[in-house]
């Protein structure tokens, strides 16, 4: 079952599977958990790349919530240069689409990233996270200038909350596909030795598990209700075959997993088998 | 690391706390004292993160959690999860204790819940022909490690502190007659450990010390950037860096 991400760019976007490691779940494509192989995926989203190195958030990290977690990771990365130095090579020969994600803390650099990813790498593609707090007409401004740097496929994740208002902005702008999740924030309480000894402590990041799921859905179908004729991608808290099936029965043309990959591989595993068939990619260069 | 069941196979109940013996042979045969491993605390979604454990034994098929008395609703699953249930267990995780070759007095030192995971390390040694001093610090008395649980060669000392501090361990002999330590606590008291070692020793020679770092672990594999610490190098992801630390690169960034 072969998925086509960009039919409207002239490089396209094919992938062999519809389900997808989501940005960051196997890092740079460098941290693989136990079992699983790019085979298994359609494509792979990096972790953020930013044209500068990022510390990150402050930690702790991460906190429990009800069915799910809470994780401020900010857009804690090497900088392009190193990324590329030190995993370009690999995502050439991983075989299956390697997407790079551009960090959301910085939109303003969007536009030289693509220049370089496009230039420098074999990224087949970007995958633009736009900030919760963005409106129409800064999330037009970015895309649409990223766009005009570059000619790899566009893929926009919208903030969950505003993916509806925000869709048909970003297609005009120039989005090759639409990617339904992320941004919806959860505050939880942090967990094991960092939250021992003293007051509770709270922290606030992105929602991850299957508390996002109900409400990635529900933006899902009102993108999809739009008709927009670009494809979507649902990410967000999909843990469980039936999850994906639904997305996908809900007009997603591809699914993402990440948080499922952190915590039961062989689920991940199992999805992906259910999805398949799998594609030809290069075993060997997963770890 | 791989994924793996463990099937529980007995429980111990001390105190408030409980000790879980789990069989997961091909698990075991990787996992090293200092190592962790995460487990699902349940079937369902909720709750959705594993629970970072580290060994407090280990023998050729199983190894021992220890759950700590805590309010945690994952560990209040595992704490009632009958004999025979197949545990989701994912691990190892990062590196553990090594012990080095040269080391002919090795000193254990923890504190509190986290002393728990030197234990496999004192066996190793101990069976590696090492002479072993064992310390402890707990908040109360009960809280303190049972001397039965270590071997008879071992030197065991304890100390329950106050909150101001008084009685704590009385270090600087230990720390003379050490050529090698192991330590598991909180980084307080690895700053503190740090800062005795500097009277003592003149300094954190590289080598001397390990320390495990108190981290929680999300994927365990270094994907998710959520165990990230301040270390000498910079930002590290605890997964892959530790969780067992050389002791200068713990402290001196502090």
């Amino acid at each position: 079952m072969s998925v086509e991400l960009a039919p409207g760019n002239k490089r396209g976007l094919t992938l062999a599977s519809p389900l997808i490691a989501g940005s960051g779940a196997v890092g740079y494509a460098d941290a693989w958990p136990p079992g699983l192989t790019a085979a298994m995926f359609g494509a792979v989203v990096t972790g953020p790349v930013t044209l500068r190195a990022q510390r990150g958030a402050a930690t702790p990290r991460l906190a429990e919530v009800v069915a799910g977690f809470a994780l401020e990771a900010g857009d804690h990365n090497p900088g392009y240069h190193r990324v590329l130095r030190d995993h370009d090579a690999a995502w050439r020969r991983l075989g299956v689409p390697v997407i790079v994600a551009l960090g959301q803390s910085h939109p303003e650099d969007w536009v030289r990233l693509a220049q370089h990813l496009e230039e420098e790498s074999g990224a087949a593609g970007l995958e633009l996270v736009i900030p919760s707090s963005a409106g129409r007409a800064e999330a037009g401004t970015w895309i649409s200038a990223t766009r005009r740097a570059a000619t790899l496929p566009i893929l926009v994740k919208l903030p969950v909350a505003s993916a509806e208002a925000l869709a048909e902005t970003c297609v005009e702008a120039g989005a090759d596909a639409l990617v339904i999740g992320g941004g919806l924030p959860a505050v939880g309480r942090v967990v094991g030795p960092e939250g021992h000894g003293r007051d509770a402590l709270w922290i606030e990041g992105a929602t991850g598990g299957p508390a996002a799921f109900p409400f990635m859905l529900q933006a899902l179908r009102a993108v999809a209700a739009l008709e927009l004729q670009v494809p979507l991608v649902a990410a967000g808290g999909v843990t469980r075959l039936d999850d994906a099936r639904r997305c996908l029965g809900e007009g997603a043309s591809a699914v993402q997993v990440r948080s499922l990959c952190w915590i039961d591989p062989a689920r991940v595993a199992a999805i992906a088998e259910a999805l398949g068939p799998l594609p030809s990619a290069n075993e060997e260069n997963t770890p | 690391m791989i994924q793996t069941h463990a099937t529980l196979i007995t429980r111990e109940v001390l105190g408030a706390g409980q000790e879980l013996r789990l069989y997961a042979p091909e698990l075991v045969r990787q996992l090293r004292p200092g190592q962790a491993v995460l487990v699902r605390g349940g079937w369902g979604a909720d709750p959705y993160l594993r629970r970072t454990f580290h060994p407090i034994a280990l023998d050729d098929e199983t190894w021992t959690l220890r759950l700590p008395p805590s309010g945690d609703w994952a560990h209040a699953w595992l704490r009632v999860a009958p004999e025979g249930t197949e545990l989701d267990c994912i691990g190892p995780v990062g590196n553990g204790y090594h012990l080095r070759a040269q080391a002919r007095n090795v000193l254990c030192i923890g504190e509190g819940d986290a002393a728990w995971a030197l234990l496999p390390a004192i066996l190793d040694a101990t069976a590696s022909g090492l002479t072993v001093t064992f310390a402890m610090e707990a908040g109360l008395e009960r809280d303190l490690i049972a001397a039965m649980r270590l071997p008879a060669a071992v030197e065991y000392h304890t100390a329950t502190p106050d909150a101001a501090g008084r009685g704590r361990l009385p270090l600087a002999d230990m720390l003379a007659w050490a050529d090698m330590l192991l330590a598991a606590g909180s980084l307080d008291f690895y700053e503190r450990l740090a800062t005795e070692i500097e009277a003592v020793r003149f300094g954190v020679i590289e080598g001397f010390a390990q320390a495990l770092y108190p981290a929680t672990f999300l994927c365990g594999y270094g994907a998710c950037q959520a165990c990230v610490a301040d270390v000498a190098g910079g930002r590290r992801r605890v997964c892959r860096r530790g969780p067992v630390f050389d002791l200068k690169d713990v402290t001196r960034v502090r």
